[in-house]
């Protein structure tokens, strides 16, 4: 149960206090105690911050190891480790993606149709009989309604059913555990109040890969730091006069980081995207994209100007015959040659946990001559060895992308998003991007937090944490996926993606999932239609280096329950390796979990 | 005869099919009721026969014949030889001599942005380029609060707004600013430069009209852009231009179905630092039924008694304008951008701004930041009266300038300086920008810095007249406001000092 898990959790806590293995410091194999109580090593002065070692522990009271394990786990056996390993210059190979039983996918297109209905029907006697709740639908006193009832109907009469598994509010810091702020609805979800209370969840839901989402620690000491000598704000955009020496000194480690000359970042990672685009290419130009893509690579792309097509998701095949189609032709009607193409990928494609096949991108690149550009907003930090992203996972020289771009969003604890490449290229988008030239730039405590976070990756600061970080994170993600395919779940993307949706179908499962394991005390994240198609809703995990294998198993469990109660294990088991057959029962998926997670597939 | 051995083949398949047909069970019921409804009917079943066709030929046609109308059939080598010709242009143009000279003069900050700052340079200036115009930067209870935000709830919120990304101290803050400028609810974003430009497409679609002001600024236009109603521009701050358009697009869609209409504007333009005339626009928009998307990006916290915005300052309701977009990151010193109106309007931004329901919620310390500033703003107004102050004492200077003016409100503390245009017939002043960067140098290398209003052409639907900005705060005294004043004006004398006059 839950409470005894936060025990647990404690207890291990403790445990490792004891024993000199802090929570988030130098706990791994290589530093081994040579440095006790006393010797706290002196402040690396690295830059303009001065860094704390972050693992400080040492003097700490049990109820402060307790708040720093509620936000980062201990690990709880050094076993649980993993480096990922890409063959070098192999082309990624596609996951299989399995079909549900033809019966589910009929109810679901049934479920659909009566939510449908249900919803004509009430909006056709709602507007006449109950005009005041439907006064923003109908045109009054010479105003045309303020939204109209075909492009809201989604909203209105299917996801506000489930509004409570959205946007549930939060307080304190979303690392390992997310505390909730409950609330209880009286009128089906229109309005909420708050109870008072909190419920503690273990977090599957925020984008928080590396765990260094964390109020305590060198990322939370390198803000406040920040904070005193910088303020909140550098007031004025980047060109005018917004600039400090923070920015550059951390775009330049960004830079250094991702393997490319110059990078330059945005205080929104949404917007660094929007903003992108515009600079690069413009009318007369072709933006290629995935179908996948994100909305603001969408957003982009549609301000840029430039012609935009799409390619079925990692679908290599169709990818270059779009690509010959649309070199050969030209441009529409004259038939003009284009003058450039960019095309768009992300590198792990949040909604699918699929990553790009980079590979046969680059590959073809040669051939073809196009640019390209990889979204690394959820791959970066989270994927490969050293947690640079894909180029990183792949063994691709950075160098042959030519922009790589990325939000701090997600691995790093902070905000923002970055653009890479070489330094030419960054100069002229000095001038030309209006996020750079409008837009406020990012706040100077976000910077101290990349800063440290980037640094402790590195392994600049408090050695060995960075590398537990990410080893942790691929090991989770390994152990999860695993264990829920053996369920008898279905799971889309690749094994060594952080990002696992477990396919539900149903639009009813997804807020039963979330209710039940809310009930658990486990905080996930539902989704459909539009950021999925239509008959795909699921739930996705993201996991995160600051769980452990007990949080895991806690999850399986949970999982393992729900998923009879709602009838979920229906794979086919085509998607599993070594030829096992799915719906194992949840204590033989934990007991031979660990060492199946970390072998290689044949 | 062939004809008839042919009857006769047809006869005996058709009897053939019919006696296996009646072997399947209940093909008697199916038999008996099509016999029954097409007696005497041919007209009904030919219709029924052209149907069927026209399904089979529907189903059967190519998908996307109709989008390949002019497609090219060529061969793979032919293909093959076109990929291999084809060169493209390089991905970004490297730049030229001046546009590097550019870059590299972008001022770099060593530490905080206050009101006197240290360059990279070395040297130490006043800062009038930076939106801390109320000094809030560095302020200590702001300070503190953002530490205590930082220690409870980490850097960022880690996740979209949609997906426990919303902090309590987000709720908190949104209460605040709808407390702030007395409007029932608001929405924060991540960004002030991409909240408009979420705000505008949630609710303007395709078919939809907007009436904008010709100055506004980028995002606004991008908003616009993205949003694909129909736009009709009116000239800059021209109230009888403003009807003029009111009334051709009356005219122009009687009767056709009704469409949301919005006006959208800036309060205090970020582009001329002009204040738009609210209740001449408020009294368009009810005249012709529009509603009204107010920009206060620049004004929030800048115009107005308490800081309150241009509703302040003609001293209407806030609730009178149906949108209110406002940055937090100006004289609030935080971050993100925000949306005020009614219940309706912000709820369903909620689901519909692109910006907030695809984009990580802001850092809970920012919303922090900006609560507290707001709450120092209603506190102390004095520092309202102080900054008026400032402007007024800067202005009194460099309006006394020979060759440049100021289109900008004579209360607003962003001031634009303009080359006169007299100036620009009687001297040579081939690039207005290298002009005013030179006096921008000047001015810093005597200890002042300001900025040229920057833009980028490409992306700006009409030209941008090239000034001067500057922004006053009350982190100088007013004699330091004086004297950068003095300083500027010294600077465009000495400038021009070395510009040739043209003989006529």
């Amino acid at each position: 149960m839950p409470s005894n898990q936060t025990k647990l959790a404690s207890l291990f806590a403790q445990a490792q206090a004891q024993i000199q293995l802090p929570s988030s410091g130098s706990a791994t194999m290589n530093s081994t105690s040579s440095s006790p109580v006393a010797a706290e090593p002196p402040a690396p002065s690295l830059g303009i911050i001065n860094y704390t070692s972050g693992a400080s522990t040492n003097n700490l009271s049990p109820e402060e190891i307790k708040k720093r394990s509620m936000q980062f786990a201990p690990i709880s056996h050094q076993s649980h480790r993993y480096i990922p390993h890409h063959p070098k210059g192999q082309p990624l190979s596609d996951p299989v993606e399995e079909e549900p039983p033809l019966f589910f996918l009929l109810t679901t297109y049934i479920s659909y149709l009566i939510l449908i209905i249900f919803g004509h029907v009430r909006d056709f006697f709602g507007k006449r009989f109950k005009k005041e709740k439907y006064f923003h639908l109908v045109q009054q006193n010479g105003y045309a309604p303020l939204t109209s009832d075909f492009d809201s109907f989604y909203v209105r009469r299917l996801k506000a059913r489930l509004d409570d598994c959205f946007a549930r509010p939060t307080i304190g810091v979303p690392g390992r555990y997310v505390t909730l702020l409950d609330r209880v609805t009286k009128d089906h979800c229109q309005t909420f109040s708050f109870t008072g209370t909190t419920t503690d969840c273990l977090n599957l839901s925020s984008y928080n890969y590396l765990g260094f989402a964390q109020s305590e620690g060198q990322c939370a000491d390198a803000a406040e730091e920040v904070i005193r000598r910088y303020g909140t704000s550098s007031c004025s955009p980047r060109s005018v006069a917004g600039t400090t020496d923070l920015h550059i000194e951390t775009e330049d480690l960004v830079a250094r980081f991702v393997g490319k000359e110059a990078a330059m970042m945005f205080s929104m990672g949404y917007a660094t995207n929007a903003a992108a685009f515009p600079s690069l290419v413009s009318k007369g130009c072709l933006i290629i994209s995935d179908e996948l893509n994100h909305a603001s690579i969408r957003f982009g792309a549609r301000l840029s100007g430039a012609v935009i097509k799409t390619f079925k998701h990692n679908d290599m095949t169709d990818f270059e015959r779009l690509l010959r189609e649309e070199i050969s032709q030209g441009q529409p009607r004259t038939h003009r040659p284009w003058k450039k193409i960019l095309v768009v990928v992300e590198g792990l494609f949040s909604m699918e946990g699929t990553m790009c096949n980079l590979p046969v991108l680059v590959a073809l690149k040669k051939k073809y001559k196009y640019y390209l550009f990889v979204d690394e907003a959820h791959s970066i930090g989270a994927i490969g060895p050293n947690g640079r992203g894909v180029c990183d996972y792949f063994g691709i020289d950075p160098g042959e992308v030519d922009i790589l771009m990325g939000t701090l969003t997600k691995s790093f604890g902070a905000t923002g998003g970055y653009l890479a490449a070489d330094k030419a290229i960054i100069d002229a988008l000095k001038l030309a991007n209006i996020g750079y030239v409008y837009a406020e730039p990012m706040s100077p405590p976000v910077l101290g937090q990349i800063e440290a976070a980037l640094r402790t990756i590195i392994g600049e600061i408090v050695p060995g944490e960075g590398e537990e970080r990410l080893q942790r994170l691929s090991f989770n993600a390994r152990y999860l996926r695993l264990g829920l395919k053996r369920l008898g779940f279905i799971t889309y993307g690749h094994d060594d993606s952080p990002i696992i949706p477990l396919m539900l179908y149903a639009p009813a499962k997804m807020p039963a999932f979330s209710r039940e394991m809310l009930k658990r005390k486990i905080a996930v994240v539902v989704v459909s239609y539009p950021a999925t198609p239509l008959l795909t809703a699921r739930v996705r995990f993201c996991v995160s280096a600051s769980l452990n294998k007990d949080d895991l198993d806690t999850i399986l469990r949970a999982c393992d329950e729900i998923g009879d109660l709602l009838m979920l294990k229906f794979s086919s088991g085509t998607g599993m390796e070594h030829g096992e057959k799915p719906r194992w029962k949840v204590e033989d998926v934990i007991r031979k979990g660990v060492m199946d997670a970390k072998r290689d597939v044949l | 005869m062939a004809f008839h051995d042919t009857l006769v083949y047809i006869n005996s398949t058709v009897e053939s099919i019919s006696a296996q047909f009646i072997r399947i069970p209940g093909s008697a019921i199916v038999l008996r009721y099509v016999r029954s409804s097409y007696q005497n009917d041919p007209m009904r079943s030919f219709l029924e026969l052209c149907l069927f066709l026209f399904a089979v030929r529907y189903f059967l046609a190519s998908k996307y014949s109709f989008a390949k109308k002019d497609f090219i059939k060529l061969s793979t080598k032919e293909v093959d030889d076109l990929v291999h010709e084809w060169t493209p242009e390089p991905l970004v143009a490297p730049l030229d001599e001046v546009d590097q000279a550019e870059v590299d003069k972008i001022p770099v900050i060593i530490g905080i942005s206050g009101p006197k700052v240290k360059l990279s340079t070395g040297k130490s200036v006043m800062n009038l380029a930076s939106f801390n115009m109320l000094n809030l930067l560095g302020n200590e209870q702001i300070r503190e609060r953002a530490i205590k935000t930082v220690r409870e709830n980490g850097v960022g919120a880690c996740g979209p707004s949609g997906f426990y990304g919303t902090q309590e101290v987000h709720i908190q803050t949104e209460k605040d600013i709808s407390n702030f400028l007395r409007v029932p609810a608001s929405i924060i974003y991540a960004q002030a430069f991409n909240t408009i430009s979420s705000t505008i497409p949630a609710f303007a679609k395709r078919g939809d009209i907007i009436v904008a002001d010709s100055a506004i600024g980028v995002a606004i236009q991008k908003g616009i852009l993205i949003s694909r109603s129909t736009i009709r521009w009116f000239q800059h701050n021209d109230m009888d231009d403003l009807e003029r358009v009111l009334q051709q697009v009356h005219n122009d869609f009687k009767g056709q179905p009704l469409t949301r209409r919005f006006i959208v504007t800036e309060g205090l333009f970020e582009n001329g630092g002009d204040i738009a005339d609210l209740p001449k626009i408020l009294e368009l928009k009810y005249k012709y039924k529009y509603r009204l998307i107010l920009d206060e990006s620049c004004s929030i916290g800048v115009v107005g008694k308490t800081g309150r915005g241009l509703t302040e300052y003609y001293n209407i309701p806030a609730t009178e304008v149906d949108m209110i977009v406002g940055s937090l990151a100006t004289t609030m010193c935080a971050g993100g951008g925000f949306c005020a109106g009614s219940e309706y309007v912000v709820q369903h931004q909620r689901i519909s701004g692109n910006g907030y329901v695809f984009s990580a919620a802001l850092p809970g310390y920012l919303a922090a930041t900006a609560s507290e500033a707001m709450s120092i703003m209603q506190s102390s107004p004095e520092i309202f009266t102080q900054l008026l102050a400032n402007t007024r004492a800067f202005r009194a200077i460099v309006d006394k300038m020979n060759y440049m003016y100021s289109p900008s409100d004579p209360d607003s503390p962003l001031i634009h300086l303009q080359l006169n245009p007299e100036v620009l017939e009687s001297r040579k002043i081939d690039d207005e920008d290298k002009f005013l960067q030179d006096v921008v140098d000047e001015c810093i290398a005597n200890g002042v810095l300001i900025s040229r209003n920057k833009v980028v052409p490409s992306q700006e639907v009409f030209p941008v007249e090239s000034t001067l900005k500057i922004m006053i705060t009350t982190g100088l005294t007013k004699r330091e406001t004086e004297k950068a004043a003095a300083v500027v004006k010294a600077a465009v004398s000495k400038v021009m000092s070395k510009v040739p006059k043209i003989k006529h």
